[in-house]
């Protein structure tokens, strides 16, 4: 079992969707292989490979200890404060149009969550878009907006 | 067909709108306020399946089978719980955010029965409060999880209602449970929208309109321009020179003028006409700042003018000069301070209709009702007008001007039906008057000790693109720029300056949070050239009881100043033998709007067919509570209770005008009416007679705050009738740099509620340190703001430090029973003293607010 964490409570976050399917050979530059190092490495079974071949973290379980941060050979996965359930889920890097070809649910970069934001947390960096957890509200308007679904509600509540 | 569950009732739509426009427009749940439909506010905040969800944010079809709770949908034990809660706290202010904070009670509370405070202010973090600073509301949570924890109410920690006594306001349930109506909550039978077209540039002219394609477009009523304007096109409280419309031929002086207005069924309708009038604009070149206006040559905001001047201030006593050049210690620095957006939670918004009377009535949001009336008339050019305020949901000075109500009642009295304005929140950023930047160079002189000697100064603001207060605001920063502190060589030379910015009026503090800044951090640095604390230099200058302030006023017993230093003194020492970083500041402010204006609070006390008091002021809450003061007010004075009385909201027909509220002047300008309408009331009563005796019969009390004009000849003028006083320290940590604690010492006379003066206070503060180190309303190079509610940099739950409000009861005048009241003064102080601590902090002075280099700065 975890051990008792401090609120406010952090979490490791697999920034994926995994919508290349690495299980049936595509595989995007960015994103999670699947390769579960992170779910091996975890002292906490915080981690799975979830059914679209990437891993998942149970943010219940994790402590933020940020051991699969560390071992990840794609640094997909960061450590964020989980009252921040507004995400990214995704680390796309390429243009938009090559984003657009290997996967689905890739970040293209168009931009539509920047101009959404009301707080002016979201910024595209590097294709890819960036939420500043200190400024975000919350409120979800870029995840109702994404037309990629990269941006999720991990209550699983805005979609 | 999207089918969900509001409140436990299935619900099926095939309109694909946000869930909020669902609520409020289909199902009418009015408690689900609209604060700005950006997601940013909160206040529309709801539970979906459990968790917060901003109503605005989710579109119906996204909804399918899932389970929406909203206030309506609390369980009586709920409510009561909350009610209680939020009252006992004094959580309630202007009350336009408590909704969704209880939401967020509820949804926290459901999961966590036992929260720690951390936890609380993570649950309220994403929803925006402007009045209360937080820590009130915070302290609800925690008393409703107590209680549900405990399964019984306790009694109320005061219920008797006199003065000086913690009682829960009045207006605690229809806020909590989100009943009371706010000028949007009203859906009339028949009702179209208003909207208005609004300049493309900051500054052209109006070459031609063609409003023929909007006309024509089905669901549109009719669409005005300023030829449809029956009366004066000009309105203005003090000078006529905010258009109600720019005519064809005329210049706009800002990107919110409005060019022709729209009446429709409906508001998607309306929006989609606007589109559709066409307007041939001659761009001319902007006035973007104080610089390009006064620089010679500069093109005029205005026709009718002939210098970008809006207002000219000097006011001069003793010699500043002579005084300065004799001192042994001068100091000599430029200031500037930011605009600054009010950000009420609820954005601008009336309803018009035609009465019974065949009058145009106005439900409306803002800060005097009588206002509303007379600015409404001027330009419908008629007196058949009734104002009646509705709950304001915050105003902060911003809700002085006209900004719907005339546009509301001018399509009813041309159409003949109830209409709706309402601002969206992109509009309400642009319109309503914001705090003036203020541009400001000072010089102090002090002797070896640290006396004043003498203080010189030149100011300059951006009154943007009207009047507005602009005149009165910059009259109140030259007075004010003295400071609360006996010396007798002061001069200050002010210039308003029109540009083609939003326009600059009223905002808590009016001009002296600005003047203040300069004055209290020359004060900081002198205390240290000198080599006492800034705590001593203060405490060696204070105004006393019986001396003299730099305008010449003889100030009277009630003056505390000193004991507002006392009440800090202790912690400061402590703080900075400890080796804090700790900053300190003093303020005043006038209750009342004094030099010479006639200044008159009016109440009439009813005894109607209930056998109850009914209490009329013309006065409007505004959130500040003055419906609970007038109630304490008459409890004290009268042998009647709580039960017995009825407080009725502002309007124009039964109630006497009692002023805008502003100035801070509400508790005892019109607590004085009210108290001398108690002493007739009682004459007729007796102490045989009920009020069943009294049905019919009306009681008539007023005041008139006598004050001299500015630069009247007599040796020492009264300015104004009272000042409040107070003291601020701010504490910083010495690890993180971020502010661990304001200590707020305020003297307010006679504490009517001390509940709400903690409030107040609290909520003063902590705007002010959104002020100080981090809000900002950005003006690019074509005059447009910022567009976004949540990107102006306001503080959070979790942001606040830990507040301590002092009130310092001490008797003031024999008028209101003594009270003095506070409003603005709370926000004065705070960024002075803030800014002196980072420079304990870091080493850094700063000139320039929101200051830099401070953990809450946000860096582009």
């Amino acid at each position: 079992m975890a051990v008792k964490k401090k609120f406010p409570y952090r979490s490791a976050l697999v920034a994926c969707n995994g919508g290349c399917h690495v299980q049936e050979g595509q595989s995007c530059e960015n994103g999670c292989i699947g390769c579960g190092i992170c779910v091996s490495v975890c002292p906490f079974q915080a981690i799975v490979i979830n059914e679209n071949g990437v891993a998942q973290v149970d943010e219940a379980k994790c402590v933020a200890c940020g051991k699969c941060v560390r071992e990840c050979p794609k640094q997909v996965i960061h450590i964020h404060e989980c009252a921040n359930y507004i995400v990214v889920r995704c680390s796309n890097r390429q243009n938009g149009k090559e984003a657009r070809q290997v996967c689905s649910v890739s970040c293209i970069g168009c931009g539509i969550c920047e101009k959404t934001c009301t707080a002016g947390a979201v910024k595209v960096t590097d294709n890819c878009a960036v939420i500043d957890e200190a400024v975000c509200l919350s409120c979800g308007m870029c995840v109702v907006k994404c037309p990629r679904h990269v941006l999720t509600d991990l209550r699983g509540i805005i979609c | 067909m999207y089918s969900f569950f509001v409140n436990g009732c299935q619900v099926s739509t095939s309109k694909k709108q946000s869930l909020l426009r669902f609520l409020r427009d289909e199902m009418h749940l009015t408690s689900v306020k609209d604060g700005c439909s950006q997601g940013a506010c909160g206040a529309c905040t709801v539970l979906i399946d459990g968790e917060t969800c901003k109503a605005c944010v989710l579109q119906t079809d996204r909804l399918e089978g899932r389970s929406i709770i909203t206030v309506d949908g609390l369980s009586k034990w709920e409510s009561e719980v909350y009610t209680y809660a939020y009252g006992e706290a004094g959580a309630v202010q202007c009350g336009f955010c408590i909704p969704g904070m209880v939401m967020c009670t509820k949804g926290l509370l459901d999961r966590n029965p036992d929260p720690t405070e951390e936890e609380i202010k993570y649950a309220l973090r994403n929803n925006y409060c402007r009045c209360t600073g937080y820590v009130k509301i915070i302290a609800a949570v925690k008393l409703a999880a107590k209680i549900m924890r405990a399964g019984k109410i306790p009694a109320a920690g005061a219920d008797d209602w006199l003065l000086g006594s913690r009682v829960h306001r009045l207006d605690v349930e229809e806020k909590v449970l989100g009943y009371g109506k706010y000028p949007d909550d009203y859906y009339l039978d028949g009702m179209c929208y208003g909207t208005a077209l609004r300049s493309k540039y900051p500054r052209a002219r109006v070459l031609s309109i063609d409003t023929t394609a909007a006309k024509a477009l089905p669901g549109v009523i009719d669409v005005f321009t300023a030829a449809d304007i029956p009366g004066e096109n000009k309105i203005g409280h003090l000078k006529h020179d905010q258009y109600t419309m720019i005519p064809v031929g005329g210049l706009t002086h800002y990107l919110g003028d409005a060019i022709a207005l729209v009446a429709a069924e409906d508001m998607e309708t309306a929006e989609k006409a606007k589109k559709l009038i066409k307007v041939e604009y001659e761009v001319l070149p902007a006035v973007h700042n104080i610089q390009e206006a006064a620089a010679e040559g500069a093109p005029l905001v205005f026709d009718e003018e002939t210098t970008n001047v809006q207002a000219y201030k000097h006011v001069s006593r003793g010699n500043a000069d002579e005084a300065i050049s004799k001192a042994a210690h001068v100091i000599s620095h430029h200031f500037e301070t930011p605009w600054t957006e009010h950000a009420f939670l609820e954005p601008e918004c009336a309803v018009a209709y035609i009465d019974d009377d065949g009058d145009v009535m106005i439900i409306s949001t803002d800060q005097s009702a009588y206002c509303t009336l007379h600015e409404s008339s001027l330009m419908l050019g008629t007196d058949k007008v009734k104002c009646q305020n509705a709950l304001v949901g915050g105003g902060f000075g911003g809700k002085e001007d006209m900004t719907v109500q005339h546009l509301a009642a001018l399509i009813t009295y041309l159409t003949r039906r109830p209409v709706k304005v309402r601002l969206t929140r992109a509009e309400s950023l642009l319109i309503h008057p914001k705090r003036h930047h203020f541009e400001m160079d000072f010089t102090m002189g002090c002797d070896e000790e640290g006396h004043i000697m003498g203080v010189k100064a030149k100011v300059a603001s951006d009154t943007g693109a009207f009047a507005s207060l602009g005149g009165p605001v910059l009259e109140r920063a030259c007075t004010h720029a003295a400071g609360p502190y006996a010396y007798e060589n002061f001069e200050i030379e002010g210039r308003a300056y029109y540009t083609n910015n939003p326009p600059a009026g009223a905002f808590r503090g009016f001009g002296v949070t600005q003047t203040c800044f300069a004055t209290e951090t020359l004060l900081n640095m002198m205390a240290d050239e000198i080599g006492i604390t800034p705590w001593e230099i203060r405490y060696r200058n204070a105004i006393r009881p019986g001396g003299v302030l730099p305008n010449g006023q003889i100030v009277d017993e009630s003056t505390g100043l000193v004991e507002t230093l006392e009440a800090v003194k202790e912690e400061y020492e402590a703080a900075l033998a400890a080796g804090k970083p700790v900053g300190i500041a003093c303020a005043m402010k006038n209750a009342g709007v004094g030099v010479g204006i006639p200044d008159w609070g009016r109440v009439k006390l009813i005894v109607e067919e209930d056998a109850k008091l009914h209490i009329y002021s013309g006065a409007s809450c505004i959130g500040q509570g003055l419906g609970t003061v007038l109630v304490q007010m008459t409890v004290t004075n009268t042998d009647l209770t709580r039960d017995d009385i009825v407080y009725e909201r502002s309007n124009t027909w039964i109630a006497p005008d009692s002023g805008t509220t502003s100035g801070s002047r509400q508790t005892m300008i019109t607590g004085e009416a009210c108290r001398r309408a108690c002493e007739k009331l009682m004459e007729a009563k007796g102490s045989d007679k009920s009020l069943k005796d009294l049905i019919g019969q009306e009681f008539y009390g007023d005041y008139l705050a006598k004050t001299d004009p500015l630069g009247a000849d007599v040796p020492n003028p009264v300015s104004h009738v009272a000042y409040g006083y107070a003291t601020q320290v701010c504490i910083l940590n010495e690890k993180t740099g971020k502010i661990d604690r304001m200590i707020a010492a305020h003297d307010v006379g006679k504490a009517v509620n001390p509940l709400s003066c903690e409030g107040q206070i609290e909520g003063g503060v902590v705007m002010s340190i959104g002020y100080a180190v981090r809000e900002k309303y950005p003006i690019d190079e074509n005059c447009k703001p910022i567009e976004k509610y949540g990107s102006i940099g306001l503080f959070r739950a979790h942001e606040i430090p830990k507040i301590d409000a002092i009130v310092i009861d001490k008797p003031g005048l024999n008028v209101a029973c003594g009270a003095i009241g506070i409003g603005e003064i709370t926000s004065i102080p705070t960024a002075p003293a803030i800014t002196d601590a980072y420079y304990r902090y870091d080493g850094s002075r700063r000139y320039v607010l929101p200051i830099d280099n401070t953990p809450y700065e946000r860096k582009e």
